[in-house]
């Protein structure tokens, strides 16, 4: 691709490119930012373009630039301290509290609980809690990366302790109750 | 709302809810991880994306782009560049300290090693002198001749270069 055809195709697609930022990242000067990212991704990846889906493989380098963004932010908001390495992909599945809290489920329960979860996380849940697949055989079952699957599972763990937790406290109110009638 | 079908892909109103701005930043982010990966719920996205649909960005992409283009390759080119000339000054130093007269066997006089006690010293006159004077050793041409005279031409050079200065002083 040559400069001139490169300017073309800034000027071309600036306006899409910017909008899927700015509706992935509100933060109108991140999404600026994130915009001339995905251009800067597209220079250098430029021979990788297919013919005639411009606008789609723009679309999809901005949606990769956003989904790091938001990811980052995410983990820095859910993460208490020490948990920063679950999460990174290919962090040690049955460790933490989350696999603790799962661990102390009976099968039954865990089994209702995952499949109450809603996507994109009922899936991952099911195919490595209850069947038992490796994260990188269910992220290929599921046809998902797998880096998104694991961040995925690592957000549903999260899920799955606070709605224990949640059970848990519940459960007790109801039993102090009835202690103190 | 659903923002995912039991299929895992995007629901028609949670693409619409993208679009308008209404989805929070965790649904902003599965939306976003799975618009990386899903090319059908990507067709779907972009068609959505037409016409008045577009938010022109506040700036000009095409300027600060083709300046951070320019940038990193200016940088690469630096970073090439001044590599190159780390490597040539170390090269200098090592040619002036003669540390690669010792590689070429200038000076050094004899690399084996013996252990006082076990094995007689060498006599004082049996090492041979090796200098750049000599004709070359049984063995050595083609490459090692090469070296030789380039190391010669270069000290040369350098000496000459230094003559004033000495001079000066």
């Amino acid at each position: 691709m040559t400069k001139q055809e490169f300017t073309a195709l800034v000027q071309t697609y600036q306006g899409l490119v910017y909008t899927v930022c700015h509706q992935l990242v509100p933060d109108g000067d991140a999404a600026e930012d994130l915009a001339q990212e995905t251009f800067l991704a597209a220079w250098r990846a430029a021979d990788r373009c297919p013919p005639g889906f411009e606008k789609q493989w723009l679309a999809r380098i901005a949606a990769n630039k956003a989904k790091d963004y938001l990811r980052s932010g995410w983990a820095r908001k859910v993460t208490a301290p020490g948990d920063e390495v679950m999460a990174l992909a290919g962090a040690p599945p049955d460790q933490g509290p989350e696999a603790r809290a799962l661990a102390a489920l009976g099968e039954e329960e865990l089994r209702r609980m995952i499949l109450a979860l809603r996507e994109p996380y009922r899936t991952p849940c099911r195919l490595c809690l209850l069947e038992g697949h490796a994260p990188a055989e269910a992220a290929r079952l599921c046809r998902r990366p797998e880096k998104t699957f694991n961040a995925q599972l690592w957000r549903a763990r999260k899920m799955l302790r606070a709605q224990i937790e949640a059970e848990r406290e519940q459960e007790g109110r109801s039993t102090d109750g009835t202690v103190s009638r | 709302m659903e923002l995912f079908r039991d299929d895992g892909c995007l629901t028609d109103e949670g693409l619409r809810a993208l679009t308008a701005g209404q989805l929070d930043e965790l649904g902003r982010l599965e939306a976003a991880e799975h618009l990386s990966y899903c090319d059908r719920c990507l067709d779907r996205y972009t068609a959505l994306l037409t016409g008045g649909a577009l938010e022109a960005p506040p700036h000009d992409l095409g300027r600060p782009v083709n300046r951070a283009i320019l940038t990193r390759l200016m940088n690469n080119l630096y970073g090439r560049a001044a590599v190159a000339s780390v490597a040539a000054v170390l090269a200098l130093t090592f040619w002036r300290s003669g540390a690669l007269g010792l590689t070429l066997g200038r000076d050094a006089p004899s690399l084996e090693m013996y252990v006082p006690g076990q094995v007689a010293p060498p006599a004082a006159g049996s090492i041979p002198e090796v200098g750049f004077d000599q004709p070359p050793r049984p063995g050595e041409r083609g490459a090692g001749a090469l070296t030789r005279r380039a190391y010669e031409a270069v000290s040369s050079l350098l000496d000459g270069l230094a003559a004033p200065d000495t001079a000066r002083h």
